[in-house]
């Protein structure tokens, strides 16, 4: 598939829901799709257009919203889906894991890193982070800062 | 009944701190459950405090066997970003260094395959062998792990004549012992009855379950960055997909074994068409604002790191998804069903990652306390005379 055949089929395919594609670079499509319209535009793109190798799932921290991209790869390049989410305490996103059962550890990587609670996912338990992590600390966002907690010695110092 | 048992975070079993919950009915393992981060480093935060020349090095040590992957995959990525073109040559040598680490890398893992099925003789001899491409490395870029040969813009050492031809002779003695492996990869009796129908992974589940690298290739899935989307010099360079349909880990060994010798044919065909000219450009120091997907094919299966830039000096994200991650979902599936003696060898096959030592230069002398640094040669040569003093029996004496 050649670039511009995938930018025609994502059109038809996704119709109204589409509502931004570009070609940067050669190989690379971005597309945009609402928040709202995501698993829909998953399946379509699994069931019609082929989509089924999920590289891995980005996000990234743009002040008020966060942008998750969705990486997919084919034999030709790589398709990038996009969409964003506001930033509130508790943003939810929907689980793809319906239509993609291999992107559940990304999602649970999503979940521990940026704080967004994945509705749907098969398996909501904590994945990098150790289980003592204190509760509301999430270490990609921006605004996260590393605090070194006090050393306490056992006995106190003299 | 069934049973729950853990293997891991520490293990004899496993070589890198993982932990794996094993439900278990008598012998057959019926689901299997994996907890990670005992390793996690924090890596992706630390990236955007660091420029784009010091990410370089952060990226090198993601891992202690694939090193070259990461900066390249950053490297490449981050060119594209600064809109910079490497010099031809640069590549060359780049993908060079490429084509070496996955024959290290795939002959490090046949010798634990090796080892993880019984068969101590096959993981000495692929070792042993692993050595002459850890010297060439060695002769390329001055270090055996973490090569440290790219830089933003190509690469930073230049090989000569001497060292092209040496490489082109050792390749000669690796073809031959490679040949020999794979005659007893797939035909040895006793090795194939120990791996053939363990760890089973079918095409559709290998599909769904988004599994990469010769995991992926052994399960009948062509999937190779390296032709699917190349980069560098991958659209110009001969080879062919390597795959399996036994799905099985006797296919894992086959994959990796044919692509040895596809490796040894890219390795030839870059240093005979090795261009001349510059190895480097000069990177400016930031970088336009934007973004970029970066792929490239390690040896256990695809690389990504995506990157965003502001415009400054630093990135603004660096996310990275190593291959061994994206084969966890596929390694819960090859473990059900299976039994419990199988664990190291599936959870082997996948190639998880392994730290490499490295090897020490200043040495001090036990007896005398002196601390001197010695050359490879000299090394060399006094194992070489230890060896011949070795005490026979009824020679021996004690040496202090």
């Amino acid at each position: 598939m050649t670039d511009q055949d995938i930018m025609d089929k994502a059109k038809s395919a996704l119709g109204e829901r589409l509502l931004e594609i570009t070609n940067p670079a050669p190989h690379r499509t971005f597309l945009t799709v609402g928040i709202q319209d995501l698993v829909a535009a998953m399946e379509k793109l699994k069931n019609e257009l082929g989509f089924r190798y999920l590289v891995t799932i980005s996000g990234v921290d743009k002040g008020d919203v966060f942008e998750i991209l969705y990486h997919f790869g084919y034999e030709g390049g790589n398709l990038n889906v996009r969409t964003r989410v506001p930033k509130s305490p508790g943003t939810h996103l929907p689980s793809i894991c319906s239509v993609i059962p291999g992107a559940v550890l990304y999602e649970r990587e999503l979940q521990d890193m940026f704080g967004i609670v994945v509705d749907n996912i098969p398996d909501p338990r904590r994945l990098v982070l150790p289980d003592d992590w204190p509760e509301g600390n999430f270490p990609l966002r921006k605004d996260w800062k590393f605090e070194r907690p006090p050393e306490v010695i056992p006995g106190g110092k003299k | 009944m069934k049973f729950e048992i853990p293997i891991g975070p520490q293990h004899p079993a496993l070589k890198e701190p993982i932990s794996l919950r094993m439900t278990v009915e008598g012998e057959v393992i019926r689901d299997a459950d994996i907890r990670l981060g005992y390793n996690h480093r924090g890596l992706e935060k630390l990236a955007e405090e660091k420029t784009w020349i010091q990410n370089i090095y952060l990226t090198e040590r993601i891992c202690g066997i694939c090193s070259h992957s990461h900066a390249t995959c950053y490297v490449q990525g981050v060119e594209k970003l600064m809109d910079i073109v490497p010099p031809k040559r640069g590549l060359y040598l780049r993908f060079l260094v490429a084509e070496l680490e996955r024959v290290h890398s795939h002959l490090l893992w046949l010798g634990v395959a090796g080892h993880e099925a019984g068969f101590d003789t096959f993981f000495m001899y692929t070792w042993r062998d692993r050595e002459i491409v850890m010297d060439i490395l060695e002769i390329i870029s001055g270090n055996r792990v973490h090569y440290a040969i790219n830089t933003l813009g190509g690469v930073r050492r230049d090989l000569d004549e001497g060292q092209r031809q040496h490489i082109l002779g050792q390749l000669d003695t690796l073809r031959q012992r490679t040949e020999y492996y794979f005659k007893i990869g797939a035909n040895e009796p006793t090795f194939v009855a120990r791996i053939a129908g363990v760890g089973k992974l079918s095409k559709e589940m290998a599909i769904d379950l988004c599994a990469v690298g010769p995991t992926a290739r052994a399960s009948d899935v062509p999937r190779d960055v390296r032709r699917d989307d190349p980069y560098g010099i991958y659209d110009e360079t001969p080879f062919e997909v390597c795959t399996a349909d036994t799905c099985d880990v006797l296919g894992r060994v086959v994959v990796r074994v044919k692509e040895l010798f596809q490796c040894y044919n890219l390795i030839e065909f870059m240093l005979k068409n090795l261009p001349s000219g510059e190895v480097k450009v000069k990177a400016p120091r930031r970088a336009k604002p934007g973004e970029v997907v970066s792929r490239y094919e390690a040896p256990r299966g695809e690389n990504m790191h995506y990157i965003v830039s502001s415009g400054a000096d630093k990135p603004e994200r660096l996310k990275v998804r190593a291959p061994t991650l994206a084969n966890y979902p596929a390694t819960v599936e090859m473990l059900k069903n299976g039994f419990i003696a199988d664990i190291p060898l599936i959870f082997a096959a996948i190639d998880p990652c392994i730290c490499c030592a490295e090897r020490t230069v200043e040495t001090v002398d036990l007896r005398t306390g002196e601390e001197s640094t010695l050359r490879f040669s000299q090394l060399r040569a006094l194992a070489k005379e230890r060896f011949e003093k070795n005490p026979r029996k009824g020679t021996g004496l004690w040496p202090f």
